[in-house]
């Protein structure tokens, strides 16, 4: 073979690296390991009991290729050090292994990051709530891009789980920061999810160019994976799916997208995987409002019918939701709103029974709390300034601030539940049964 | 984005090399079309036979009546396929092909390279999904692997700033694990390994030995760059002699 060879190391179990006790290994990639840590150690505040370690053979005496991985790396401890969202996984320190009795980990590079539930690609499928997984994603991916970075490797793989539902994203190491219209990129790439410039692109000592657009067609191919289970590209082996890319990017081939492909997917897709990255999507923030808009659609976890309003509510609660429910006229079929966030409505829903949505989030126990930011925050806000009248939030920009945490708090009391500021499954209930 | 490479014959009228996608194709013999390799031999066909690029390797259809074309790998040490009068979409499995027609008591030839051949690891760990893998696949059996080894030795050696061996040096070095090499190989396979490794033409220079100087240097600093070659690797210089040099 070639120039691949992972070089990664296993370390023993109960090995101590600083503050940390490595425990069982819970993935190995080309170059790293990542191994399950216990903090047996005192540490600064914020520092969790259970993390993740990802060991990184950079040592001077570790086999393979050191140089590369040493830069990979350095350039993903770069890359957490610098950027912060809740939506990329938390860097807490970096070590290195001083132990010359080991010469494989004597000098290795081990980044403790946030402990995820699990990766994407180990979530059977079909995925639950894909809607709600593209759309922080894809969040992930504009936070990036408006800071002026590249992931350069999105994949399932590379997208994690959090205990309490939410997603980050993880693997910087391939991570370049842009220097104009494109950046540098270590010259890695996983076949399935690499956009036709970079396929058998130019090179030169830096490596090869790469721009945003390179993720937006990842997020096209990952988009199309996780709601449909197939890949775009047609082909039982990665090689049969890289020649029918190759046809289509020389429009020798039409894409053909997999019926499974919900509608309002379709489009999002098809532009993302657009063969000339100049007419392709610029980047992750132009296409997030649309992804929002996607993801909003109120089909997943089983919201399957409006519902006669007068049925579950007073004449006063309609009047302050100010749904919707008319009936046009003498043997028209009534017609419905989608819910908004100014008008949350009254679906069905297929395990709770009948409740409110606002349209931003069809959640009932994602745990969402002050820092957090996305759809699940802004269906809180507006459940709470629309429906309950509390009008704490002030605007809903999805941010989970100081004043939103106020308001769930006065929810809470209002409610009779523990006032702790985050929304859990508990509160969940409570905004959406709507008995403020 | 083409993955086959047609060389003409040095006496052919046009010298461009010819690159092809994968499905497409290409015809060969002594008919002038447009699109196609022109033979120009008495003893060839008009339509000698088609060449089509499939996925990252090349299918070879003999069009020929009566003439088996030998397809022979120019560093295999005598290996090579045949492909019988009529056959159609043999397929070629190696990286750089030298293509065999008889002629009317002559015999012609003409290069054909593969350079997208991949190689992908064999040792997975337990990964569920897709692995990350590096952008250039180079096969370490192969006479460029060597080239690239012996242009890195002084480096990997641990002198960071060595100046780059010359060709003189590189066939000095290769010669104990590669007999026959000359300076024209070392430069062919210099040329090679920078359309292999994709290097984006420097800025042009009227002088042919900075050109060369030029393309050495950034070929070493992306070789060390992305490991592409290690200490670990100078054995394949070291086959025959059995001892390193230092």
């Amino acid at each position: 073979m070639s120039s691949g060879r992972p070089h990664t190391v296993t370390v023993p179990r109960g090995y101590r690296i600083g503050r940390w006790e490595v425990g069982e290994p819970l993935g190995s990639g080309a170059f790293a390991t990542v191994h399950a840590g216990r903090r047996v150690g005192e540490g600064p505040a914020g520092l969790p009991r259970r993390a993740a370690l990802k060991v990184l053979p950079t040592g001077p005496r570790a086999r393979g290729r050191r140089h590369h991985v040493r830069e990979l790396a350095k350039r993903e401890a770069d890359f957490l050090s610098r950027l912060h969202s809740p939506r990329l996984i938390r860097m807490y320190e970096t070590l290195t292994v001083d132990d010359p009795d080991h010469p494989d980990l004597d000098g290795a590079t081990v980044l403790v990051l946030e402990r995820a539930e699990r990766s994407l690609d180990a979530v059977p499928r079909p995925v639950p709530s894909p809607g709600a997984v593209l759309r922080q994603i894809c969040e992930a991916l504009a936070h990036l891009h408006r800071a002026g970075w590249v992931h350069g490797d999105l994949k399932p793989a590379n997208v994690l789980l959090m205990p309490d539902g939410s997603v980050r994203l993880a693997d910087f190491h391939t991570a370049a920061e842009l220097e104009g219209t494109h950046a540098w990129a270590p010259a890695f790439t996983t076949p399935d999810y690499t956009p036709p410039e970079l396929l058998w692109p130019e090179t030169d000592a830096r490596g090869t160019r790469i721009r945003a657009g390179a993720d937006v067609w990842a997020f096209g191919v990952l988009a199309h994976v996780v709601l449909a289970g197939s890949f775009p590209m047609p082909g039982g082996t990665v090689e049969a799916r890289d020649d029918a890319l190759t046809r289509y990017a020389r429009g020798a081939e039409e894409l053909r997208l997999s019926p499974e492909l919900p509608q309002e997917w379709r489009d999002i897709v098809r532009d993302c995987l657009v063969p000339a990255h100049e007419h392709r999507v610029a980047d992750a923030a132009a296409l997030l409002r649309r992804v929002e808009r996607a993801a909003r659609t109120p089909r997943p976890r089983g919201w399957l019918r409006p519902v006669a309003v007068a049925a579950v509510l007073s004449a006063l609660e309609i009047a302050s939701s100010g749904l919707v429910y008319t009936t046009l006229g003498s043997g028209t079929p009534a017609a419905y709103s989608p819910p908004t966030c100014e008008r949350p409505a009254v679906f069905e829903d297929a395990t709770y029974g009948r409740a409110f949505t606002a349209g931003q989030n069809g959640t009932w126990d994602f745990t969402v709390r002050q820092g957090d930011g996305g759809g699940q925050v802004r269906e809180v806000q507006c459940l709470l300034g629309h429906l309950h009248g509390i009008s704490g939030p002030g605007h809903l920009h999805g941010t989970f601030d100081p004043p939103t945490r106020d308001a769930v708090i006065t929810f809470q009391r209002r409610s009779g539940l523990p006032p702790t500021g985050t929304v859990d499954p508990a509160t969940w209930h409570a905004l959406r049964r709507a008995r403020g | 984005m083409y993955s086959i490479i047609v060389v003409p014959p040095a006496d052919a009228s046009s010298a461009e090399q010819i690159r092809i996608a994968t499905g497409e194709q290409l015809a060969f013999g002594r008919g002038e079309k447009a699109h196609g390799l022109t033979i120009a031999h008495e003893g060839v066909p008009r339509i000698a036979g088609e060449i089509t690029a499939h996925r990252n390797f090349w299918l070879l259809t003999n069009r020929s009546e009566d003439q088996t074309y030998v397809v022979e790998n120019p560093e295999g040490a005598g290996e090579h396929i045949k492909v019988a009068p009529g056959r159609t979409d043999a397929p070629v499995p190696f990286e750089f092909a030298r293509v065999v027609l008889p002629a009317a008591g002559d015999l012609l030839t003409f290069d054909v390279w593969a350079p997208r051949h991949t190689f992908r690891s064999v040792t997975r760990h337990d990964v569920p999904g897709a692995l990350t893998a590096p952008a250039f696949t180079l096969d370490r059996t192969r006479r460029y692997f060597a080239v690239l080894a012996a242009l890195c030795e002084p480096r990997l050696r641990g002198e960071p700033h060595a100046p780059l061996p010359t060709v003189e040096q590189l066939v000095e070095r290769l010669a104990p694990v590669w007999p026959t090499v000359s300076r024209s190989t070392v430069y062919w396979n210099i040329d090679y390994l920078a359309l292999k490794l994709r290097l984006r033409p420097g800025p042009d220079t009227a002088q042919p030995t900075q050109r060369l100087n030029g393309k050495k240097e950034s070929l070493v600093s992306l070789a060390l760059r992305f490991d592409l070659v290690h200490e670990d690797d100078l054995v394949v210089l070291a086959a025959a002699t059995g001892k390193a040099r230092v």
